[in-house]
C-alpha cells in the first residue's frame, strides 16, 4: 500500500466536523479582519505619506525581512530562534493548508490526493521537524523571557498569552499526532516518517485504543479551540506584528538614509510647524507605534539610554501608541518628555537595528521643530546662544565670518572667488575652519590633495555652516537659511565637484541639499582619498600604527561608509584593533543630532564611555573621521584621565604624516 | 497705551575690525550685524508689557536700509510696527543729534514708555536714553535690571557697583535704559517670523526728524598702541636666571 495516511481520522469528514469547524475558521477571519479594521481608523489619524510608490522593490525588502527574517536574525541567538521559530510555524501553516487543499477541495470535488508515497513520507518528516524545532525555539524565548529576563526587556499580559498559545498548539499537535499514530501506524515503517509523532505515540500506547481515540478527539477539538483563538487573538495582542511588522518593511523608508523632511518654508498659511499633536504626524508614524514588538534592540544601543538619560527610542514609539490608541488629543511633547527628545543624538542605531521598519528619529526631530519653531525652545541657553551666533556669522562658534578662510591663508590656498578653477572644492566646515585641533585636519587634507597633485579651491569666508546641527536640533528655518546661501554660492561658482572632511557635512550636502537645488557630486574625503591612494596618485609610506577606529555615525550608519576608512589606515601600515562596537553596531561620540551645541546635563557622558571603549582596546591610537568625535574624544579623554594611554586622530593627520614626497 | 523701543544696529563684536578712510570710525567691510545686545533686553521687555497690556509697539531704529533686517528680528519678536529713519550717515551723528532725532519723533506719539538699551555695543556713550527722556521732559531710570507695570506706575530695579541693588519708580510717561539681566530675550518663533513680514514698516528720511547741529565730535578713532607684549624665556635655569637678573636691571628699577 502507497504511504499516506486518513486524514480526519477519528474525528470524521462529515458536516458534523466540517461544519463546525469551517465556521469557527470564518468567525476568526472576521475577527481577524474587524480588528484590523478598527485600528485601520486609529492610522488615519495621521497625515497622508505615500509609501506605495516603486512597489516592487518595496516588496523585496518585506520579504526579505519577513520570509527571510533578514534583520531579525542581525541580532543572532534570539534572532535565530524568532527565525527558526517562524520558518517552523511557517511550515506546520502551509502543511496544514495542504491537508485543507486535498481533504476539503481537491480529494472531496475531484477525489485528487497528493498527500501520498514519497511526497508523503517527506511531507511528514518535515512537519515533524519544523514542529520540533518551533517548540524548541519557543521554548528556549520562553526561559529567556521568563527566567533569566535580559535588562530592558519588557513582558506584558500579551507575552504569556502568546507564548502559551503557541506552546499549547506546538504540544497538542504532536499529541494527535501521536495518539493517532499509536493507533494506526505504530509498528510499520511509515511511522519513522514521523520519529517526534512516534516518540508521542510510544510513551501514549499503553492507554489502549479506546482511551486513544477519546483522547484524540478531545485534543484535536481543543488544538483546533486553540487555532481559533490564535487567529482571533491576532489583531488585539501583540500578535499583530505578524500582520503590522510585515507590512511596516513594506512601507519602510526607502531612503536617502537620514535625510529629513524638508519643510516648505513659503507656505504662509502654514499655522503650525513640527509636531505637537498626533495629527501632525503621519499615518507611518502611528503604523510604526503598531509594528514595535518592543524587542529593545533600540534600546540596548542608543547611546542617550546607555548613559542614563531618559531617552528610550522604543519608549517615544509606545507612548506614541498609546496617544494614537488612547488618548488621540494629548500633547505629543509634554507626554513623551522634553529632556527625551533633547538627549537624541540622532546616530541612528536605533532606526538601524530595528526589525520592524520603525523610523524614530524623524518623529524626534518633527517633536523638536515644533518646540524650537512655534515655542522658540532650546535644551539650553547655549544653544540658543549657538543659534543667534549662527544667524550672525555663520557659525555656532559664534567668530566672525570674515575669519572663515584664515586657517588656510599659511598654506596660500585660494579661495574660489580668487580662483575658481579647481579640481575640487572643499567644503571646510565650522570645526574645521574655527578650531584649532580639527584645522589640523583640514590642513593635513590640503596637503593630501597637493601631494597627489590635486587643485583644491575653499569658498573662505563666502562658506556658511552646513546647517546641519541646527536643523537636527529642529531649527529647519536657520538650516533652510544657511543651506539656500551655501548652495547659492557654490551654484554660482559652477561648483561640480565637493569633498567634505565632516561627515555631517557630507550627509547634509549630499542628500539634504537635493531638495533645494543642489546638483553637485559630493564625496567623503575618505572615498576621496581612497580612490587617490588607489590609483597612485597619492603615495603613502606604510609605517607601523597599532590603532582602534571608531566609526562615525553619519559615514558609518547613515552612509555605509565602513570600508575605505580602514582601507586607508591600512594603507598607512595601521593594525586595527577593532572596538566591540564597531561598523553598524559603533557607539555614538555624543555630539550628532545638534547636541555638539548643547551641554550634556544628564546621566553620564557619552564621549567617556567611547573613549573608554576605545582603551579597552590597548590601542594607543584612536582614529576617527569626523570634527564632532575628534572634539568629544579629546574632551572626553581628558575626563576619562587617559592622556597618557590613548590619543584621537583623524585619518587625514595619520596618512598626512606618511607622505612619499 | 503707545510703546517705543528704539534699537540700534552694530557690528558683532567677534568681526575684524578696522578704521575706516576719514579715521573717526571703524569700516564696514567684513562685519557681520547684529541687534545691540542691551536693545534686545529693551525689545523683550517692551514685549512683555506689551502682551500684558494689549499695548501699541513700535521700534525705532536709525542707519541704512541694512538696519531693516535687524528691524524685522524685532518685528518678529513682537513689536507691532516700525519706523526706519533712513540715515546713511548715522554713524558719524553724535549721541545728541541721535537723542534729539528719537525725541523729534516721539514728542507728538505720547508713548506711555520708551525702552532703549542702556548703551550701544559700539559707540558705548549711554546717552542717548537719558537724553531723549529729558528732551521729551519725562523722568528715565537706568540700568534697570528689573521692571514691573502697575496702573501707570513703573517700579524698576537698577544695579549699582559691588551688585548693590535700588529699586527706582516713577509714573508714566517715562523711559528706561535696559542692562544685562533684566531678561531672557526670546527666540523668535516661525509663525512671527513670517508675520515680521508682513508688519508696516515705514521709513522716514532723516532730515524730516533731524533739526539740531552736532554738539561733539569724534576727532579720531585708532586702536591702542601696542606696549611691548610678554617675552619668554628659553635655556637652562642658570643662564635663565642672569637673562632675568640683566632684564630687571637694564628695564627696571627694581634692583637698583
Amino acid at each position: 500500500m502507497e504511504a499516506s495516511r486518513e486524514i480526519y481520522w477519528n474525528v470524521g469528514h462529515s458536516a458534523a466536523t466540517l461544519v463546525p469547524m469551517y465556521l469557527l475558521a470564518i468567525g476568526a477571519m472576521g475577527v481577524l479582519v474587524y480588528g484590523f479594521l478598527q485600528r485601520m481608523k486609529v492610522y488615519r489619524q495621521g497625515k497622508e505619506l505615500v509609501r506605495w510608490d516603486e512597489m516592487g522593490k518595496r516588496l523585496g525588502t518585506a520579504i526579505k525581512n519577513t520570509i527571510l527574517q533578514d534583520k531579525v536574525i542581525r541580532v543572532r541567538w534570539p534572532g535565530l530562534a524568532h527565525g527558526i521559530f517562524f520558518w517552523g510555524f511557517g511550515l506546520l501553516f502551509i502543511g496544514t493548508l495542504l491537508i485543507m487543499a486535498q481533504a476539503d477541495f481537491l480529494d472531496l470535488l475531484f477525489g485528487v490526493k497528493f498527500l501520498k508515497g514519497t511526497f508523503y513520507k517527506l511531507f511528514s518528516l518535515t512537519l515533524d521537524i519544523a514542529g520540533l524545532a518551533a517548540i524548541v525555539m519557543m521554548g528556549s524565548l520562553l526561559v529567556r523571557r521568563f527566567i533569566f529576563r535580559p535588562q530592558g526587556l519588557e513582558t506584558t499580559r500579551d507575552d504569556v498569552i502568546m507564548h502559551g498559545l503557541l506552546f499549547v498548539i506546538l504540544v497538542t499537535g504532536f499529541v494527535i499526532e501521536g495518539a493517532r499514530m499509536a493507533v494506526t501506524e505504530l509498528g510499520t515503517p511509515l511511522s519513522y516518517w514521523s520519529p517526534v509523532g512516534l516518540v508521542f505515540a510510544k510513551a501514549m500506547s499503553g492507554f489502549g485504543e479506546e482511551g486513544l481515540r477519546n483522547l484524540h478527539k478531545v485534543t484535536w477539538w481543543f488544538h483546533l479551540f486553540m487555532a481559533i483563538g490564535f487567529i482571533c487573538s491576532i489583531p488585539f495582542t501583540k500578535f499583530r506584528h505578524i500582520f503590522t511588522t510585515s507590512a511596516n518593511m513594506f512601507f519602510a523608508d526607502r531612503g536617502p538614509r537620514g535625510k529629513l523632511t524638508t519643510m516648505d518654508m513659503e507656505d504662509e498659511d502654514a499655522e503650525s510647524f513640527g509636531a505637537a499633536a498626533l495629527s501632525d504626524l503621519s499615518w507611518k508614524d502611528i503604523f510604526d507605534a503598531d509594528a514595535c514588538t518592543r524587542c529593545k534592540r533600540c534600546q540596548d544601543r542608543c547611546p542617550a539610554w546607555n548613559t542614563d538619560k531618559p531617552l528610550s527610542p522604543m519608549k517615544v514609539i509606545n507612548q506614541l501608541g498609546e496617544i494614537a490608541f488612547a488618548s488621540p488629543d494629548a500633547e505629543l511633547i509634554e507626554t513623551v518628555g522634553k529632556d527625551v527628545l533633547w538627549s537624541c543624538t540622532t546616530c541612528f542605531a536605533c532606526q538601524d537595528i530595528c526589525p520592524a521598519g520603525i523610523e524614530h528619529v524623524g518623529k524626534i526631530v518633527e517633536m523638536r521643530r515644533n518646540m524650537v519653531l512655534m515655542e522658540g525652545e532650546f535644551p539650553g541657553d547655549e544653544v540658543m546662544a549657538a543659534m543667534e551666533a549662527t544667524e550672525v556669522n555663520g557659525n555656532p562658534l559664534g567668530i566672525g565670518y570674515a575669519s572663515r578662510g584664515d586657517w588656510a591663508e599659511k598654506l596660500e590656498l585660494k579661495t574660489l572667488a580668487e580662483d575658481p578653477e579647481v579640481d575640487i572644492l572643499y567644503f571646510v566646515g565650522c570645526y574645521a575652519s574655527f578650531d584649532k585641533r580639527n584645522i589640523a585636519v583640514a590642513t593635513s587634507f590640503i596637503q593630501l590633495c597637493r601631494a597627489a597633485g590635486v587643485r583644491v579651491g575653499i569658498l573662505g569666508k563666502q562658506e556658511k555652516c552646513c546647517g546641519e546641527p541646527m536643523r537636527k536640533m529642529g531649527n529647519e528655518y536657520l538650516y533652510q537659511t544657511m543651506a539656500t546661501e551655501n548652495i547659492e554660492t557654490m551654484n554660482g561658482y559652477g561648483v561640480k565637484k565637493v569633498v567634505t572632511s565632516c561627515p555631517h557635512c557630507y550627509n547634509t550636502l549630499s542628500k539634504d541639499y537635493r531638495d533645494l537645488g543642489f546638483e553637485a557630486e559630493v564625496v567623503s574625503y575618505v572615498n576621496f582619498l581612497e580612490e587617490l591612494v588607489a590609483s597612485g596618485r597619492l603615495k603613502i609610506e606604510s609605517r607601523d600604527l597599532s590603532c582602534t577606529y571608531h566609526d562615525s555615525c553619519y559615514l558609518g550608519r547613515h552612509n555605509g561608509i565602513y570600508q575605505a576608512p580602514r582601507n586607508l589606515i591600512k594603507a598607512a601600515g595601521g593594525r586595527i584593533v577593532e572596538m566591540e562596537k564597531s561598523f553598524d553596531q559603533s557607539f555614538c561620540c555624543s555630539a550628532g543630532g545638534g547636541r555638539i551645541l548643547a551641554e550634556e546635563k544628564l546621566g553620564s557622558r557619552i564621549n567617556i564611555k567611547r573613549v573608554e571603549m576605545a582603551s579597552a582596546t590597548e590601542a594607543p591610537t584612536l582614529v576617527s573621521n569626523c570634527p564632532f568625535c575628534l572634539t568629544m574624544f579629546e574632551d572626553g579623554i581628558k575626563g576619562a584621565e587617559l592622556e597618557e594611554k590613548l590619543v584621537p586622530r583623524d585619518i587625514a593627520e595619520i596618512l598626512a604624516e606618511r607622505i612619499v614626497e | 497705551m503707545n510703546l517705543l523701543v528704539c534699537i540700534k544696529q552694530v557690528p558683532d563684536m567677534e568681526s575684524k575690525f578696522k578704521i575706516d578712510a576719514a579715521g573717526t570710525w571703524y569700516d564696514n567691510a567684513d562685519l557681520a550685524w547684529r541687534m545691540n545686545e542691551y536693545d534686545e533686553y529693551a525689545v523683550e521687555q517692551a514685549v512683555q508689557l506689551k502682551e500684558k497690556t494689549g499695548a501699541d509697539l513700535t521700534v525705532l531704529c536709525i542707519g541704512s536700509d541694512r538696519v531693516k533686517e535687524t528691524m524685522k528680528k524685532a518685528l518678529a519678536m513682537g513689536c507691532d510696527r516700525g519706523v526706519h529713519v533712513a540715515d546713511d550717515a548715522s554713524s558719524r551723528k553724535d549721541s545728541f543729534s541721535i537723542a534729539s532725532i528719537i525725541a523729534e519723533f516721539a514728542k507728538s506719539k505720547s508713548f506711555d514708555v520708551i525702552f532703549t538699551g542702556m548703551q550701544s555695543q559700539d559707540r558705548g556713550s549711554g546717552q542717548v536714553g537719558v537724553l531723549v527722556a529729558e528732551m521729551l521732559d519725562i523722568p528715565s531710570i537706568t540700568t534697570i535690571v528689573d521692571f514691573a507695570f502697575d496702573g501707570g506706575k513703573i517700579a524698576a530695579k537698577r544695579e549699582l557697583e559691588g551688585g548693590v541693588k535700588a529699586s527706582v519708580g516713577c509714573t508714566t510717561p517715562a523711559l528706561v535704559t535696559c542692562q544685562l539681566g533684566l531678561n531672557t530675550p526670546r527666540y523668535p518663533t516661525l509663525p512671527n517670523i513670517m508675520k515680521a513680514k508682513k508688519k508696516e514698516l515705514l521709513s522716514v528720511p532723516v532730515a524730516d526728524l533731524c533739526k539740531v547741529e552736532a554738539v561733539s565730535e569724534t576727532s579720531t578713532l585708532y586702536f591702542p598702541e601696542k606696549k611691548g607684549g610678554g617675552l619668554i624665556l628659553e635655556g637652562d635655569v642658570g643662564e635663565l636666571a642672569d637673562k632675568l637678573i640683566k632684564i630687571l636691571k637694564e628695564k627696571t628699577a627694581v634692583l637698583a
